[in-house]
């Protein structure tokens, strides 16, 4: 039965904050659909099983035993994908090399979800991605039986398509700590400045807020993954809105006002009659 | 129905009844955190969230209701509005019942977003839920925006707020009270459109899936829920600044002063809520600094000012004291020792020790009860004995007050002790280590009882002018 693993050791102050990461290339958002953002939020938090793992090199171990009490990013791929799988590996090879901290805040693991897949095939897909001499990064297959738990955690979805002998499935990295989602990211167009905010936030930076992508019509704040820094969103214009209109129906009323009991004054004085303002009850 | 009088004397029978309701409902939460009635323990949070929309739509067409009052005074607000108010408050409680009873609503009065949404009760009772407010927001904007109407018939907008006192100019003579329902009214309609766009974006979810952004929401509630309910309370003040005079056998008049503190009060109250969201960290600082500042800003002037005010017009005067006197003097202790409590909480680095605590209904409840309802309850039996001449019985009528006031207090005291021995807010049930807030529980439910007594004991000495006052037709 899976169980979360722990991560044993001290942390580093880079390691308290945590990241996740999931990203697609451009071209990869129609395997996804709209449903991505959402499928992102819901998860948050979740508890991923502690799966055993056959590595590239030959070794076994679980799922735990290679994070090393590190966070782990994960992602999946099959070695005979036409598709998104080695973009999108090179796409998070790139990123973390510009972002730093591989090894030391964190490592990555590419997971096969195709059985057919041999040690050959993670080797020389590791090889392509121009990883395979990177000691944090792992490319693994496992069980038929641990790859359905974990797929179903993630909620990681892949369907043979018999028209092409390809694997339909979605872009998706998820970053776990102590054996939770902490943050994943699927595809959309803008998931470049998302995945500078992400890897920010795996360097260590507190990231307070970030907001999925195409989900909310208004903000207060949002993240501005080039400088670092929350900035205010023009959805902030809402809570000014209710005053200004305040303002406006107050003005309008006692225009209105003013201008009937000129009105009522001009007809008094016509008649001889007081005005309105002081002849009010008391 | 006949004039807007007439309605007041409505206004009194809906809250004679509805608040005893609610303070049973209270009665049943405490008991249920002291470890009794436990086989209704799944009932607590929708009696918690009835309780909570209850009160502050009460206290807040009950202040609005005196205020429509004593604006008839001098102005002339519409009666078919003043209808419409009664009949679509009576109908947003309707669907309020519906949703808690049948659908067992239970997303607390602030309805915080998204949890409307994302409860264990389903969908239908969410949306008659938002229904319920979209009424009473609606109907509350209508009537808000008719009694500034009627302002505006007689005063013009600078002269309603009193600015030709700040030039040293006295007339027109602009009673204090039409400058503070002035002030809250225009507030109000700003809270009140607060309010509907939070519901906008509630039903935009509802309807195409779209979620809204978290902080925002809980932005527009408290900009909404605060804002009302301490709007509520100013117009309870108000009350204060037309009867009290009566009974003092003195004029309380505007001046400079009271024209700077009230002005102040439109300028900043709608600012005060950001107090509200200490704990969110995602809440840009600027705002979180803002909100402190707000919240002593908005209060302290008015309240000095007011309470100086009040101070000054009772000493040495032949006071008239009765039951509407004395509660509308205790009322405004009551607006005092609650808004310091506020204070206290509205202060970043004590909130954050305090902000989950028991300390927070503390304060609320003192304001809302000792203040609010004091102040209204007793601008009720001023109305009502003003109509029927009736002779009173003043022994008695401080034998009441002492009832109230000591179960009141004696409530407020135990939220006070726990908040201040860390029992947490919201908990239906207490582990054992927190066994000293069902203790706790358990005394206050004691004396919310005595409360609920004095309270009835109140309505029976105010029933019997009431029917009088509404058979000689007000």
């Amino acid at each position: 039965m899976a169980s979360e693993f722990r991560r044993p050791g001290p942390r580093s102050a880079l390691r308290r904050t945590l990241a996740t990461l999931a990203l697609t290339a451009a071209y990869a958002t129609s395997v996804f659909g709209e449903g991505a953002p959402s499928a992102e939020s819901r998860l948050a938090g979740r508890a991923a099983p502690d799966i055993p793992l056959r590595l590239a090199d030959g070794r076994t171990m679980r799922l735990s035993e290679l994070a090393d009490g590190k966070p782990l990013l994960i992602t999946f791929f099959y070695r005979r994908c036409t598709g998104v799988c080695t973009p999108l590996l090179a796409w998070v090879r790139d990123a973390v090399r510009k972002a730093g901290g591989l090894g030391v805040d964190y490592r990555v693991l590419a997971l096969s979800f195709d059985d057919a897949d041999t040690i050959d095939d993670l080797r020389a897909q590791a090889r392509v991605t121009r990883v395979l001499d990177s000691p944090h990064w792992s490319f693994a297959v496992t069980e038929q039986e641990a790859l359905a738990q974990i797929t179903g955690a993630l909620d990681f979805w892949y369907r043979p398509d018999p028209a092409t002998g390809q694997i339909d499935h979605p872009a998706l990295v998820a970053a776990l700590d102590q054996g939770r989602v902490v943050r994943t990211m699927l595809g959309a167009p803008d998931v470049s400045e998302r995945l500078q905010g992400l890897l920010a936030e795996l360097r260590g930076a507190f990231i307070p807020y970030y907001r999925l992508p195409h989900q909310t019509p208004f903000a207060c704040v949002s993240f501005d993954s080039s400088t670092g820094e929350t900035r205010l969103h023009w959805g902030l214009m809402l809570l000014v809105l209710p005053a200004l209109t305040a303002a406006v129906a107050a003005y309008v009323l006692f225009f209105l006002g003013a201008k009937r009991r000129r009105m009522v004054e001009a007809q008094n004085g016509r008649t001889g009659a007081s005005p309105v303002w002081s002849c009010a009850a008391s | 129905m006949r004039g807007v009088k007439s309605q007041t004397l409505y206004w009194m029978a809906i809250t004679f009844v509805l608040f005893p309701i609610l303070i049973l409902l209270g009665i049943y939460m405490r008991s249920v955190q002291a470890g009794a009635l436990g086989e209704l323990q799944g009932w607590f949070y929708p009696m918690m969230t009835l309780h909570g929309v209850g009160m502050v739509g009460v206290w807040y067409v009950a202040s609005m209701g005196c205020v429509a009052n004593v604006l008839s005074k001098y102005v002339s607000p519409s009666p078919a509005i003043g209808r419409l108010a009664i009949v679509g408050s009576v109908a947003g409680v309707a669907l309020l019942l519906a949703c808690v009873f049948l659908g067992r609503f239970a997303g607390g009065w602030y309805f915080l977003y998204p949890l409307p949404l994302k409860g264990e009760w389903p969908l239908w009772s969410a949306v008659t839920f938002l229904a319920s407010l979209t009424v009473l927001g609606a109907t509350w904007l209508i009537w808000s925006l008719d009694l500034l109407r009627a302002i505006a018939s007689k005063y013009s907008l600078p002269q309603a707020l009193g600015w030709h006192y700040l030039s040293g100019r006295d007339q027109p003579q602009l009673p204090p009270a039409i400058l503070i329902i002035t002030v809250s009214l225009i507030a109000s309609v700003a809270a009140l459109g607060a309010g509907v766009i939070a519901l906008a974006l509630f039903y935009n979810e509802i309807l195409t899936g779209a979620p809204s952004d978290a902080l925002l929401m809980k932005n527009l509630i408290f900009f909404f829920g605060h804002t009302v309910v301490n709007l509520a309370m100013y117009l309870g003040v108000a009350l204060v600044y037309e009867v009290l005079p009566h009974y003092a056998g003195r004029p309380w008049k505007t001046n400079k002063v009271v024209v700077i503190s009230w002005n102040a009060v439109l300028l900043i109250v709608l600012f005060a809520y950001f107090h509200h969201l200490y704990m969110d960290f995602v809440q840009p600082g600027v705002l979180q600094y803002l909100g402190q500042i707000a919240s002593y800003a908005s209060a302290i002037p008015a309240a000095v000012v007011t309470i100086f005010g009040a101070l000054l017009l009772v000493y040495r005067a032949r006071m008239r004291w009765n039951l509407a006197s004395i509660l509308l003097v205790l009322g405004l202790a009551g607006w005092a020792i609650g808004g310091l409590g506020a204070l206290i909480d509205s202060t970043i680095s004590v909130n954050l020790r305090l902000h989950n605590t028991l300390w927070v209904p503390a304060h609320f409840h003192t304001y809302m009860v000792a203040g609010l309802v004091f102040l209204v309850v007793g601008y009720f039996y001023h109305v009502c004995q003003e109509a029927s001449a009736t002779p009173e019985n003043v022994g008695y009528h401080k034998l009441l007050a002492t009832l109230l006031v000591v179960g009141a207090y004696g409530f407020f005291m135990m939220f006070y002790l726990s908040g201040a021995y860390s029992v947490p807010r919201r908990f239906a049930a207490y582990p054992s280590e927190l066994a000293h807030g069902a203790t706790y529980s358990g005394v206050a439910a004691a004396f919310a009882g005595l409360f609920l007594l004095g309270f009835a004991l109140y309505v029976v000495e105010t029933g019997k002018r009431w029917r009088k006052a509404l058979h000689s037709g007000v």
